[in-house]
């Protein structure tokens, strides 16, 4: 298999058990006992917050004969490792997620659609950020000083401050209220996707905008880089071939970094937009101490998160041959 | 130095450039924020586009997802506001505008001499799935709603419930109990045979099981709910042929929704957004008297600070220190009420009203409440350091109407002398402290009361996990006995002046012990399209069935 090096772009030959499958095998590997911990936390966390799922679920009339013996048939009594073990037990082995005690419903059931929905929403945020902000953010360095430097960094420094929330209400109040262009809530057709996207992605964007000019301003003043210059290198060829992709690596760790607070922290344009989200499910369980949904919402998105760094790592690879080279140095 | 000189130049331009440009971005932001919406158009003064009733949508917000489609288990007022009366129906239904209770179901009630049992015919009715209403039905629906513990405290006096035939169904009642008029009105009556059916899946499907005016078509517990009219309704078709229910939990999105014509029915308006929703709906609106009410109660037997709550005139003295007046503006936004009564005389016929003087009321007084400090035997000194009372806890969001309604309250209370904390968390944190008498003080809500004698939840001893103040007790600040005999007492007769009789003396024994203050009832904001008639306005139960477009 052989596999194109970013940098200089020559190929490059791997025998027959590639290094990358065992460096991605291994990361997945590790999804194991982050999960495992992550579940562990949770469970912890909720069950030292006052306030029990009887009390939720039955009403301020119900007795209190009446709610212990709703906790006890959740087993909601039980010390914490048993009850922490039934349910990794459940998990594991039956993919069994349990009840949620508000809705009644089978957990994966009420979860997975809105988690779908929050993925969609957040790449779609993160594609949007990435797209304008590296491109602005490359023209910015390269131009440094002139005024496709100074208006997109203002316009940057601005954006990145404005709360998502600000910018979706702005948003529903001039596209949706006074133009009439936009639906204002729910999902459907892709009109429907366009401001909750936008909102959600416009601070990143111009978070990313900042990042890739200075990563890029870093690399641009290197050695190898005037060496290129004075070799007669043609201007496209130096900043493409040369100093970009010795200035992507940060960018793409905030790119990362930024999916996985998009999937968390959507649940802001979630509320807004009305969009059947992941994270304003979680929210709205919190205040009935529906434990099943809040936990299995926490570790589907633990798992995004994770496979999304893993993601980073394994284009890290192929950007940076120095990083494939510390495994083929470390394996077995 | 020609090129330092041309340099700072450059440096300059750029300099004032960037200025300009971060003037006109806040600018056009400020623009944008700062302008008012434009007024909607008078009612009728534009063509009110022709309406298909047959296709057209009535759309109405809710704030968060359908709990379940089983009317045993919704909890909250917005579900019931659907599942109640919507769907499902009982053997009575409730009049807000009027008060009172009027038959539904059941045709007619005959009450025996003794009062313990309760003979109802039934109506001509059927279920959505086909099925005839019977009184196996009615058995079946109350046998059900005995065995969940959410009902006890209207089931629990009930013997039994028997079909003598097809229509008739008769209550047999451990006591006389006249207040059983809520008792009809809560339980609500579901088909045997499909509940039977669909078993555990009951609550989580659509489903045909109630007799009511609309059939859930489509639930999804994640965007909302789809009705559609019941077209062997026995009281007739309804006018509104489809009914959609949109999750819309943000306020601010809501109002943008209903102002760009996206919904057309918005209950439970919100009310910092009320001017606007004013202006877009022009005669489109009402602001009505909610029958909810917020409390402050006080814990007589608290610990804290030497039992200072146990002292009569330290309460007395924090109830004259409070001003509903500024209350209702921070918590209502101006628009609620103050309260003086456990239910609004105005929707429940035995509830004593304050405008009879029956009972104490403590108006706004703070240097009465300075008196009642000294008379408790504080020095000018203490009163001027502080005196500790201890925390006012309360629940809800720390932002929502209840947490700036206790800030009100410690203001307030600082003005006389006397400290507090606040302590505001989620419900499901702070409701088994309430209830399990573990609190100095704090502010509670009651809501939907029709019958005076559902304050036996808050005062009687049986009601243990319900009441916030404990009556019964050693210390306590009221003869218990006597009072829990007026609960009694006020069931034991249908007549509503005896029964008056007996809940203004009860209530009368309450305000003097100085334990629970009703602050503020909480309004009701409604606002609706023009293209909508939604007949006579209920603060709480609004009947869809009711409701027309107009043509």
């Amino acid at each position: 298999m052989a596999f194109p090096c970013l940098r200089c772009g020559d190929a490059i030959l791997y025998k027959g058990d590639s290094i990358m499958y065992r460096y991605v095998i291994k990361r997945l590997l590790f999804l194991i006992p982050t999960i495992l911990g992550v579940t562990l936390i949770i469970y912890a966390v909720m069950s030292i917050t006052p306030g029990d799922p009887g009390r939720a679920m039955l009403g301020t009339s119900a007795l209190q004969a009446d709610v212990d013996a709703y906790n006890a048939a959740l087993g909601y009594n039980l010390p914490f490792p048993i009850k922490y073990l039934n349910y990794v037990k459940a998990m594991v082995f039956e993919q069994d997620f349990g009840f949620s005690y508000l809705t009644k419903q089978p957990v994966f059931d009420e979860i997975w659609p809105r988690f779908l929905e929050t993925l969609k929403l957040a790449f779609l945020g993160v594609f949007i950020a990435a797209s304008v902000g590296i491109p602005f953010g490359i023209y910015a360095a390269v131009k440094q000083y002139s005024l496709w430097d100074t208006i997109p960094s203002l316009v940057a420094f601005f954006m990145a401050a404005f709360p998502s929330f600000v910018l979706g209400l702005l948003f529903l109040y001039y596209f949706s209220l006074k133009l009439n262009l936009l639906p204002s809530y729910g999902i459907g057709s892709f009109e429907h996707y366009i401001m909750p996207a936008l909102a959600i992605s416009i601070p990143p964007a111009a978070q990313n905008m900042r990042f890739t000019k200075s990563s890029m301003l870093e690399a641009i003043r290197q050695d190898y880089v005037r060496t290129a210059r004075a070799k007669g290198a043609a201007e496209r060829t130096v900043v493409w071939k040369h100093a970009l992709r010795n200035a992507l690596l940060p960018v793409v760790t905030q790119i990362g970094l930024s999916l996985g607070v998009l999937i968390a922290g959507a649940v802001v344009a979630e509320k807004i937009f009305s969009i059947p989200g992941i994270g304003s499910l979680i929210v709205d369980r919190i205040a009935y101490k529906d434990e099943p949904v809040i936990i299995a919402g926490t570790i589907l998105i633990s798992i995004c998160f994770t496979l999304v760094m893993l993601l980073v790592d394994i284009i890290y690879a192929f950007i940076d041959p120095r990083i494939r080279a510390k495994y083929s140095n470390t394996k077995g | 130095m020609l090129i330092i000189i041309k340099g700072g130049k450059q440096m300059n331009k750029k300099r004032l450039l960037s200025l300009l440009l971060m003037l006109l971005m806040m600018v056009s932001v400020l623009a944008g924020c700062g302008q008012k919406p434009e007024p909607a158009e008078e009612p009728g003064g534009t063509e009110t586009p022709a309406v298909n009733p047959d296709e057209e949508v009535l759309t109405i917000r809710k704030t968060a997802s359908l709990q379940s489609t089983d009317w045993e288990a919704t909890t909250n007022t917005f579900d019931m506001q659907i599942m109640w009366v919507q769907v499902f129906e009982s053997l009575y239904t409730i009049d807000e505008a009027a008060g009172g209770y009027q038959n539904q179901l059941a045709k007619e009630v005959a009450i025996s001499e003794d009062g313990l049992t309760y003979t109802v015919t039934l109506v001509d009715a059927t279920f959505q799935n086909g099925d005839p209403l019977k009184a196996s039905d009615v058995v079946f629906s109350y046998k059900r709603a005995m065995e969940n513990s959410r009902f006890n405290y209207v089931t629990s006096m009930i013997k039994s419930v028997e079909a003598s035939d097809d229509k008739t169904v008769v209550f047999t009642l451990d006591y006389p109990y006249s207040a059983i008029s809520h008792t009809f009105w809560s339980i609500k009556i579901s088909s045997e045979r499909e509940v039977t059916e669909q078993g555990d899946k009951f609550g989580t499907v659509p489903h045909t099981a109630a007799t009511g005016p609309y059939i859930i078509t489509e639930y999804d517990v994640a965007s909302g709910l789809k009705l559609k009219a019941n077209e062997n309704y026995w009281k007739g078709v309804p006018n509104i042929k489809n009914v959609e229910y949109i999750v819309i939990s943000d306020d601010a999105a809501a109002v943008i929704a209903f102002e760009n014509d996206e919904l057309e029915y918005l209950p439970d308006a919100p009310l910092s957004e009320w001017d606007s929703l004013v202006a877009a709906s022009g005669e489109n609106n009402s602001l009505t008297k909610g029958n909810n009410i917020r409390f402050m109660a006080i814990n007589y037997l608290s610990p804290t600070n030497n039992n200072i709550l146990g002292n009569l005139k330290v309460r007395e003295a924090i109830f004259y220190a409070i001003n509903k007046d500024n209350i209702n503006a921070a918590a209502a936004s101006g628009y609620g009420a103050p309260a003086y009564e456990y239910m609004p005389h105005e929707y429940v016929a035995t509830s004593p009203s304050y405008e009879d003087g029956g009972f104490k009321i403590y108006d706004y007084d703070p240097e009465k409440a300075k008196s009642m400090l000294k008379e408790a035997g504080f020095t000018d000194a203490q009163i001027a350091e502080g005196i500790d009372v201890g925390t006012l806890m309360t629940y809800g969001a720390a932002t929502a109407e209840k947490a700036k309604a206790a800030q009100v309250i410690q203001a307030n209370l600082a003005e006389v002398g006397l400290k507090c904390e606040i302590y505001v968390a989620e419900a499901a944190q702070v409701t088994p402290k309430l209830y399990a008498q573990d609190y100095d003080m704090c502010i509670f809500g009651d809501s939907g009361n029709y019958d005076f004698n559902n304050i036996r939840q808050q005062v009687h001893s049986e009601s243990t996990g319900m009441y916030v103040v404990k009556y019964a007790d050693d210390k306590s600040p009221l003869d218990y006995k006597r009072l829990e005999e007026l609960v009694a007492l006020g069931v034991s007769t249908a007549d509503t002046e005896e029964r008056l009789g007996y809940y203004t003396e009860l209530w009368s024994m309450v305000m003097d012990s100085a334990t629970i203050l009703p602050l503020y009832h909480n309004p009701v904001g409604i606002a609706w399209s023009s293209k909508l008639d939604p007949g006579g306005l209920s603060p709480t139960y609004y009947h869809i069935y009711n409701f027309k477009w107009v043509q």
